[in-house]
């Protein structure tokens, strides 16, 4: 008897993952309030017990700057995700069941938009966007789409070309039945996984928008901004300034790849019952 | 991308740390006048159209002696009127010449004589190109003899001597503005040997300069961010380096701190219109003695500063009368008293609107960004809801039409008040703040056509007499500006700097010496 087999392995990792980002998640949209109040009493401290990241020059918690700036990254991820995968869905079938120019016409617009340098075109919509939270968000969320709808649209296309699908046509079944009932159950692990994916390049395109000074006003609590403003004390021997944030950034980041990873083995076929 | 952004604060520290030190040796320290001086500078002073005056140089903002051209006038450490060139000055009944008498030994360092043709030349020149030092006042200068200039003026300007301290002298037979400003010719007490884009300049004494000869020889100037400077001092490669207050409590062998005295003045602009709570002049009173100064000075600078109650502290212009004494209960009932009362939050509220203010500064600059945070906190604590926002040059001026911006503001010349409080032309308000005073405008508009210097200081001062009681900007902090200085040299009595933490303390670069 097998009680512990790689699929409930799995299963409870996703789940132990997506906890602690959402937790990460909460707890920083709490603490917004706490990471922008400065208190000069408090100024320059080491990681100590009642502030285990430090604090900065201002007297600012480091730890709640951290969980904070990363919140509003996790959050600007869900909207990025969101919107990337409904862009890529509509489009992707759109292109591949329409087929001729249409198809033609969304690869150009995705080629066109994978032609500008990613960081470049955040930065673009952002400041049209009129800067500050909304141009950031907007930057990022708007961007992403486009790996997603290729492998979409890929996925359509060979779908479109599966026997049984052939087989429903010729059956007379209805473009949307045919959708809802063939192609979207055979779409949705690819989707997920992507979908998952998407977090890791979001939230750390968010850093470096915010890091590069574009978007967010320094008092924010952004972690790019966080990252920035330590690199000026390091010859001051103010390591924890970066430490903390920095790693904090990298296994946020860690756990949604490792997220994404197992979601894909769990959902697709070939691997689910491995 | 993922990559990049992990590697970015260590690629760029390095980078910092690694370039910019490379051109330095470092030297054995010799006792004598002869060896080598560096001093590091921030990035920022090195000059965009490099060292030709017409263009900026030694002007502006940031007013600070050319020292590879001579002036007519130059500025005493008390900011009174010195003379370099100028031997004698003259202001016509009307305030509309000043004639100039000039010595007759200087030289330019191609061994051409200095003439009362190249000052008229360099004026008429600066005038029309100069976008950086403004010369409107002036209609045209005109050399009579060798040794004469006389200044035609548009309008009466009784401070001219303190442009004329601003202005470096031009060679007229050797002055292409395309190349002048990289092969700069001067009459000065320095050459300059090499300039290094984007890393150093080194200077070199001029020998045949008609003043004292300069002690320092040699002078290399490097230019580099602020923790690359801290590193080029801990490394030894460096005899002065600009720091602020962060670094001021490490300790580094061989060299201690110098702070000097500035009118590096930060202050808030409180608009008297479009924000309900600042349009009340007793409000602004009650901000003004509200703030604890020495307390932001404390927090923020570290204790290097002094409190600020005007645009010029300290200088011969200044009027007492702006120094409020910090009485926050006095603010309160002040506040109480304009029926703005503290709600069950703590904020006050008058007829449904809360007290709020939302204190701009420029991103990007910590001590400004500190100073927004401080004042909140103290805005707090009188009842006033304060948030802090940073904002870029692009809309700064913008949003202070309305809202409290944070602002570096003191130059050694009475103009900063006329820039700060005189109504603009074809306007019915100052430029940066909405405010206006025509009593005030009057004083100052009399001091301007006024013919004699000091009776002028006094019409600048009945000016801020005028203007104290509206408090259109509440005055801060003066900060001090820092240096790391190597044991042994000494550096020459400073006049109290101006806004922006560049040249001035090599002001008198000639006259520092080891020991």
């Amino acid at each position: 008897m097998r009680t512990w087999d790689r699929r409930r392995s799995t299963l409870l990792l996703l789940i132990a993952a997506g906890a602690a980002l959402l937790a990460v998640s909460v707890a920083g949209g709490l603490l917004t309030e706490q990471a922008m109040a400065t208190d000069f009493s408090r100024r320059d401290l080491a990681p100590c017990w009642g502030y285990p990241f430090g604090t900065d020059w201002m007297g600012r918690d480091m730890l709640a700057r951290t969980l904070a700036g990363l919140s509003l990254s996790i959050r600007i991820g869900v909207l990025t995700a969101g919107i990337s995968a409904a862009v890529a869905l509509i489009l992707g079938t759109v292109c591949a069941i329409s087929g001729g120019w249409a198809d033609a016409a969304v690869s150009w617009v995705i080629d066109l938009v994978m032609g500008i340098p990613h960081i470049l075109l955040i930065i673009l919509i952002s400041i049209a966007c009129g800067r500050g939270l909304w141009g950031v968000t907007a930057g990022v969320a708007l961007s992403h789409w486009t790996s997603l709808a290729r492998v979409v649209r890929g996925e359509v296309l060979q779908l479109h070309q599966a026997p049984y699908l052939r087989m429903a046509r010729k059956l007379g079944v209805s473009q949307g039945k045919l959708l809802r009932l063939h192609l979207l159950p055979h779409l949705l692990p690819q989707l997920l996984a992507g979908l998952i994916l998407q977090f890791p390049h979001a939230i750390l395109h968010e850093a470096s928008v915010t890091f590069l000074g574009f978007g967010l006003s320094p008092e924010q609590p952004a972690i790019g901004i966080v990252l920035e403003e330590s690199m000026g004390y390091l010859a001051l021997g103010r390591w924890w300034l970066a430490l903390f944030p920095g790693l904090s950034l990298v296994l946020v980041v860690a756990l949604f790849a490792l997220l994404g990873e197992r979601a894909r083995l769990l959902l697709s076929p070939a691997s689910a019952q491995g | 991308m993922k990559r990049s952004v992990l590697l970015l604060p260590v690629l760029v520290v390095s980078l910092l740390a690694g370039c910019q030190r490379g051109p330095v040796g470092s030297f054995s320290p010799e006792p004598g006048h002869s060896r080598p001086l560096t001093v590091v500078l921030p990035v920022s002073a090195e000059p965009a159209a490099g060292f030709d005056p017409a263009f900026g140089w030694g002007a502006g903002e940031h007013v600070h002696e050319p020292l590879i051209q001579s002036t007519l006038t130059v500025t005493n450490p008390d900011l009174t009127i010195g003379y370099d060139l100028a031997t004698g000055m003259e202001v016509g009944e009307d305030g509309l010449t000043w004639t100039v008498t000039m010595r007759d030994d200087a030289r330019f360092t191609d061994g051409e004589a200095l003439t009362a043709g190249d000052v008229a030349f360099t004026y008429n020149t600066v005038k029309n190109t100069s976008s950086v030092n403004d010369l409107t006042m002036l209609d045209r200068a005109e050399a009579v003899g060798d040794t004469t200039v006389v200044f035609h003026m548009a309008r009466p300007f009784s401070i001219w001597p303190y442009t004329m301290a601003a202005v470096g002298i031009l060679p007229e037979h050797a002055y292409d503005p395309a190349t002048y400003g990289t092969a700069p010719i001067g009459s000065g007490r320095y050459m300059l040997k090499q300039w290094d884009r984007g890393q150093q300049i080194i200077l070199e004494y001029n020998p045949d300069y008609y003043g004292p000869q300069p002690r320092m020889e040699q002078v290399t100037i490097l230019f580099m961010e602020e923790d690359a400077a801290f590193l080029a001092v801990q490394a030894g490669q460096a005899d002065l380096a600009y720091t602020s207050a962060p670094y001021a409590g490490q300790d580094v062998e061989g060299y201690s701190l110098l702070s000097v005295r500035t009118v590096d003045d930060q202050g808030i602009n409180l608009p008297v219109r479009n924000n309900p709570l600042t349009a009340d002049p007793l409000v602004r009173q009650a901000i003004n003695m509200g703030i604890d100064r020495q307390q932001m000075i404390d927090h923020v600078l570290s204790g290097y500063g002094t409190p600020a109650y005007s645009v010029c502290d300290g200088l011969p212009w200044y009027s007492p009368v702006n120094e409020v004494e910090h009485d926050p209960e006095g603010a309160k009932a002040l506040l109480d008293e304009r029926d703005w009362l503290p709600g069950a939050d703590g904020v006050r509220t008058k007829g449904g609107v809360r007290a709020a203010l939302t204190i701009h500064y420029a991103a990007g600059d910590p001590v400004r960004q500190g100073i927004a945070a401080e004042l909140a906190n103290q805005l707090r604590e009188l009842g006033i809801e304060t948030d802090v926002k940073g904002v870029g040059w692009d809309t700064a001026y913008e949003d202070a039409l309305s809202n409290p911006l944070v602002w570096g503001w003191g130059a050694h010349t009475p103009m900063e008040l006329y820039n700060i409080y005189h109504t603009a032309p074809g306007s019915d308000s100052a430029l940066y703040s909405p405010y206006a005073n025509k009593k005030a405008d009057e004083l100052m508009d009399a001091a301007l056509a006024c013919t004699d210097l000091e009776e002028s200081y006094s019409l600048w001062q009945a000016a801020q007499e005028e203007i104290a009681g509206d408090v259109p900007w509440v005055w801060l902090v003066n900060v001090d500006h820092l240096y790391w200085v190597r044991d042994g040299l000494h550096v020459a009595e400073q006049k109290i700097h101006p806004h922006g933490h560049g040249w001035s303390v090599v002001n008198n670069i000639d006259r520092w010496s080891w020991e």
